[in-house]
């Protein structure tokens, strides 16, 4: 592969022949070449997420804990709990109109890999191929996005593959005007007060803003996870002191100019140099725009009844998943609550033993690379990462302080599942990685890194060995879809039995949120009490978050006879429960099925 | 020297990710989910 010749500003200078695969120029003689080393990463995302959800993508949903598709999903808005799905089930439901919601379901799961992949190793200060793409594999297959597959929460995922993005956008938005790009361009370079100037002001949230869209389309777990990291990189950005920043995503402008780091420089500064008063306007800049794009939730939120049940703490706190406890756990990028959501095998001394050590090499990796080597968000996302682990870590250790939290504030309630925190610790570790293939300079130590997050984790392959598939739904659950949403007289549906979650013989026995949540176009009330098993054989009930719930269950606890009355009262008009129960001898029954059965509570009960 | 020492490790993780990947596709008496009605075990 040709090396760059480098240019005015270059950083990072080319590499000999044997380097690892330095990128060629985009447009010279070897264009082709370049084009396709520009988007391998893109390429090897695509290739790991194959790998990883293999049978998951056959004809059928994938149904797994929170993540429940449903056929014909209606575009309804955001319930009376908290807006947990907001807006993510809309932009289902709304390309469900025009696309299979199948094909919606798995493009989206492809596309986590992709655009995990393809982030990561745009953010690797390095010129060679070899890096990126070991960062690239490391981002897109590492226990923390399979565990969290595996617990269903595909619109967390978006907005941590979208992470590096975001970083980047954070950090690197304004590229400065480099020789070429003003060569290209043909202008001169931006200088403060100018009209460039003030267009590179106004396109750096705007830039920010696109970079979040995945994040704002997963809803609140995702645009915490951003906000995590986004505004300690704004805040904390510098100028590449003269570098070129990393390669960039495809049809990237290297050197174009926009807002952000480098648009506070004073002429003639060598940048580098951070200052108060620009971190606080890139941060406030950064955190309008993540408030502007988490409207969707957070309006619905700060308006809902919702409350949170403090022991949640307890229940979602992370967990030893291997021999190294809950520290060791959480530095390998595990530690999620759920022992179901589990890599199968990860938790073996071997497993967990090198991927401790693949873990220490990639914190090496990123504590050698220098903030002025083209990483000017390696600060922010060293705050990020340590903020992150430090939350894991609170609801393990300090469950207290958290509880009181949430107590004082429902508000607080998100932090409880502080694993899903360790996102951009996981981004620190991938750019470290491929920093420390950066320093060996070898094209066999590059292949073997990119090659090495799948060889230590192997068992995420192929849908986790069964723990992903591709199932259809029965025609019954069609049927009373169909039914319910075709009645134009309002009044909600109960779900029954009453609990949250369901294990669908259909289904593998996967364990996946009622889908009867998820179907109609009316109110459906469910109970979203969440009932954790303990090791010891015990349960832990947290508490619903819908106020509603309480009704529904006093309701229920009426004598037979006076229960349909009672629901009536509270404005059910069908009820959907198994097709073996008999509660409900008043109601009439529309449907029955196999499986399921859909009553009516006719009106003057 | 840097190329043995990758290649070494390279095989010996490629020893290791086999065993585990024998180790949970073989069959088990337990399917990969219990049925349950509670969201998780911890």
């Amino acid at each position: 592969m040709a090396g760059v010749p480098p240019g005015p500003d270059a950083a990072v200078p080319p590499g000999p022949a044997a380097d690892g695969g330095t990128l060629p120029e985009a447009g010279g003689p070897s264009g082709a070449r370049a084009a396709a080393a520009r988007f391998a990463p893109a390429l090897l995302g695509l290739a790991l997420g194959l790998l990883a959800l293999g049978p998951a993508l056959g004809p059928g949903f994938v149904l797994r804990y929170d993540m429940v598709f449903v056929p014909d999903p209606p575009p309804v808005g955001p319930g009376e709990g908290f807006p947990r799905a907001v807006p993510s089930d809309l932009v289902v439901a709304l390309l469900a109109q025009v696309v299979p919601v199948q094909a919606v379901q798995k493009a989206a799961l492809l596309g986590i890999f992709v655009l995990a992949a393809s982030g990561a190793a745009a953010l690797v200060p390095s010129r060679r191929l070899g890096p990126r793409l070991a960062a690239a594999a490391f981002y897109a297959w590492n226990a923390y996005l399979a565990q969290r597959l595996l617990l269903g929460q595909w619109a967390l995922l978006l907005g941590v593959a979208g992470l590096p993005w975001a970083v980047r956008a954070a950090a690197h938005s304004f590229r400065g005007a480099s020789a070429e790009a003003v060569r290209r361009a043909g202008r001169t370079p931006a200088t403060p007060g100018t009209r460039e100037t003030w267009w590179a002001r106004a396109a750096w949230p705007v830039r920010l803003a696109v970079a979040l869209l995945p994040a704002a389309v997963g809803g609140f777990q995702a645009m915490l996870v951003s906000a995590l990291a986004v505004l300690p990189v704004a805040a904390t950005a510098r100028g590449p002191a003269g570098h070129p920043p990393p390669a960039g995503p495809p049809g990237a402008d290297p050197g174009e100019p926009s807002g952000g780091p480098e648009a506070d420089r004073r002429p003639g500064e060598a940048g580098g140099r951070w200052r108060v008063g620009p971190a606080v306007r890139r941060a406030g800049g950064a955190a309008a725009v993540v408030v502007l794009l988490s409207l969707p939730w957070l309006v619905p939120a700060l308006g809902s009844r919702a409350v949170t049940d403090p022991a949640g703490v307890r229940a979602f706190a992370a967990r030893a998943d291997g021999p190294f406890g809950t520290v060791g756990s959480l530095l390998t990028l595990g530690g999620i609550w759920n022992s179901d959501a589990g890599v199968p095998g990860q938790g073996t001394w071997w497993s967990a033993g090198v991927r401790l050590a693949l873990a220490a090499v990639a914190v090496w990796g990123f504590a050698r690379t220098r903030a002025g080597r083209a990483a000017p968000y390696r600060a922010g996302l060293a705050t990020a990462a340590v903020a992150g682990l430090g939350v894991a870590l609170a609801g393990a250790f300090a469950p207290g302080v958290l509880g009181g939290l949430i107590a004082w504030w429902p508000g607080f309630g998100p932090l409880r599942d502080g694993q899903l925190y360790l996102a951009p610790f996981a981004l620190l570790q991938a750019v470290g990685l491929g920093c420390a293939v950066e320093r060996w300079n070898s094209r066999a130590v590059a292949a073997v890194a990119a090659a090495v997050p799948v060889l230590v984790l192997p068992t995420f392959a192929l849908g986790a060995f069964g723990r992903l598939a591709a199932v259809d739904y029965p025609d019954e659950w069609r049927r009373v879809q169909a039914i319910v949403n075709a009645d134009p007289a309002p009044g909600a549906l109960l779900s029954l039995p009453w609990g949250a979650h369901r294990a669908f013989g259909w289904n593998g026995h996967r364990v996946i949120l009622d889908p009867a949540t998820k179907m109609f176009r009316r109110r459906v009330l469910w109970n979203d009490a969440l009932l954790v098993g303990l090791p010891g054989g015990g349960r832990l009930r947290v508490a619903p978050e819908d106020p509603a719930t309480a009704g529904v269950d006093a309701a229920l606890r009426a004598r037979p006879g006076a229960r349909e009355a009672a629901l009536a009262r509270l404005g059910v008009r069908y009820v959907l429960t198994r097709a073996g129960d008999d509660t409900f001898r008043d109601a009439a029954t529309v449907f029955t099925g196999p499986e399921i059965r859909l009553l009516r509570l006719d009106e003057g009960l | 020297m840097r190329v043995l020492l990758a290649l070494a490790i390279g095989a010996i993780l490629a020893v290791g990710a086999s065993v585990a990947v024998v180790n949970v596709g073989s069959p088990t008496p337990e399917p990969p989910n219990r049925p349950l009605y509670n969201y998780g075990t911890r």
